[in-house]
């Protein structure tokens, strides 16, 4: 009877807390789309600009938020290039070659990397930046490389930790497979492991991309700007959502202005939602090549 | 007709960590011959088959120690002194495992798996060889029409017997079979049995099993593990 009691307990419990999670979300979305749909429009990304010619380059954006959303693409593509070999790279030795002494000690490293505070790391990108402006050239400066380079950083644990653990995760009798046939241990990781830790590895990544589009702290202090346009190089400064929806709802000086920090909002949730369906279609096409055909 | 040895066993003492689970076996098994792998389990019947092709390596902290030698082409390697290298040892001694495992991809790339590890190239000659070890399988006609489909749907017994094809396609000359028939129903077992004995031209088999009958049925010979070694029943 007590038993029954508090096994219904649990349920009623665990249901409730995750209706409540829905509710959350549904008006935390429902918010942000009442406050940012009506300043959504071309005239919030493209300011006065034509949007065409503002997409080739032709006219630069003054009042929108066209700058902003290429920084930040630019943003997540190159950190996300830089972090993926090292941290795949480091995540196969890891689960795949490392002595378990090694394995502890690298472990507990990448553990305090993740543990690092993004600000942290932001300085540390600055730092680097002043001191290539000292030690090398003029042109070295906060900058869309270092930011890049400092938000790799930050994301490298995701994507060690996802590799490692979805590799060691795969059952013994898989891992087996292919050794018994022949393999030697370079073609069981590529043809065998890492195809069929892709799902993990990929959620792996997928965090990454999502913490380099909104990590504000790093960008802060690493290169981003009110306004810069287009970065015209990696050694540019740039604009990005998360910064352009920071300053804005610090700044505005009317509604109108706070309406299309939410109009940002929106759009970043978008670009996030449509990079993780690209992560995703990308991991399934590239499962399904290494897997399926010949 | 004299039976010629093809693996010859000699004092082989094999620990995990500080636990020893083979004490002193001596052993040798005829060439073109199933020899049966008998014992209470937990005796150490899967480990005794995995010296054969140092499937033991895998596992951190195993240690082997003893002589075991195999007659390979016209020359014998011995394993335990790492003669030889892995993969290539692997090639000629091939396992089957207690459950059936084909990869998560068509029939037709399992099959031709083992020949792209090994640097196989050539379609024709591929496919030829495919045919081949499903034929000797028993299960070309059976899967000759879905082989891009995933070797996943396929029955257990089916799976089992892709298994057994793929480790042929290499053409080995010992097959390792690791109760190869226990997750299978009896049907499914019988073709198994069936084709284990016709393997025999080729391989020289050796096959670990609980069922008495089926040992009667298939082994020329059956050694029985047990705390004082190996012994021939």
């Amino acid at each position: 009877m007590n038993h029954d009691f508090a096994e219904k307990m649990v349920v009623i419990f665990s249901w409730m807390m995750t209706f409540l999670l829905c509710l959350l979300v549904t008006i935390f979305l429902g918010y942000l789309l009442t406050k940012g749909l009506p300043s959504l429009g071309a005239e919030l990304i493209f300011g006065q600009a034509d949007p065409l010619k503002a997409i080739l380059g032709r006219a630069r954006v003054f009042d929108g938020i066209f700058p902003a959303i290429v920084g930040t693409l630019c943003l997540v593509v190159l950190s996300t290039a830089l972090a993926l070999p090292v941290g795949v790279g480091s995540g196969i030795y890891l689960a795949e070659y490392a002595r378990p002494g090694m394995k502890k000690l690298l472990g507990m490293l990448f553990d305090i990397l993740a543990g690092i505070p993004s600000i942290v790391i932001g300085l540390f990108g600055f730092s680097l930046a002043v001191f290539l402006h000292n030690r090398f050239s003029d042109r070295f400066a906060p900058c869309l490389l270092i930011s890049a380079l400092s938000l790799a950083v930050l994301v490298l644990p995701y994507i060690v930790r996802s590799t490692q653990t979805s590799l060691e995760e795969l059952p013994a009798r898989l891992r087996k497979t292919a050794l018994a046939l022949g393999a030697t241990k370079l073609q069981n990781i590529a043809y065998v492991l890492i195809p069929n830790a892709l799902s993990g590895i990929s959620s792996g990544i997928i965090l990454a991309i999502g913490r380099c589009a909104e990590d504000t702290a790093v960008i802060l202090l690493t290169g981003v700007v009110a306004t810069a346009g287009i970065p015209s190089s990696l050694l540019s400064p740039y604009e990005a959502l998360p910064f352009y929806i920071y300053y804005i709802s610090n700044q505005y000086m009317n509604p109108a202005e706070l309406s299309k920090g939410y109009g940002a909002c929106l759009i970043l949730l978008g670009i996030c939602a449509a990079l993780f369906m690209l992560a995703y279609g990308m991991k399934k096409q590239l499962s399904y090549r290494m897997l399926y055909r010949a | 007709m004299k039976t010629k040895d093809k693996i010859i066993v000699k004092g082989v003492d094999f620990f995990y960590g500080r636990n020893q689970v083979l004490k002193n076996i001596h052993a040798n098994f005829a060439e073109h011959a199933i020899t049966a792998i008998t014992g209470p389990s937990g005796q150490g019947k899967s480990t005794l088959l995995g010296l054969f092709n140092c499937m033991w390596n895998e596992v951190p902290g195993a240690r082997c120690m003893g002589e075991i030698r195999i007659q390979l082409g016209n020359s014998w390697v011995s394993p335990l002194k790492k003669d030889v290298p892995l993969p290539l040892l692997r090639r000629k001694v091939a396992m089957i495992f207690q459950e059936p495992n084909p990869l998560p991809m068509s029939i037709a790339r399992n099959m031709a798996f083992p020949l792209k590890l090994a640097g196989v190239r050539g379609t024709s000659i591929i496919a030829e060889k495919v045919r081949k070890a499903l034929e000797q399988a028993f299960l070309w006609e059976e899967v000759k029409d879905r082989m891009e489909k995933s070797a996943l749907d396929l029955s257990g017994g089916q799976k089992q017997r892709l298994c057994i094809a793929r480790a042929l396609v290499l053409e080995p000359e010992v097959l390792l079979c690791d109760e190869p028939t226990s997750s299978l129903d009896q049907r499914a077992a019988g073709i198994i049995e069936d084709l284990l004995i016709s393997l025999k031209a080729n391989c020289t088999l050796l096959v670990v099993s609980h069922y008495m009958d089926q040992m009667r049925r298939i082994a020329d010979q059956v050694l029985a593990l047990q705390d004082e070694g190996l012994e021939r029943i």
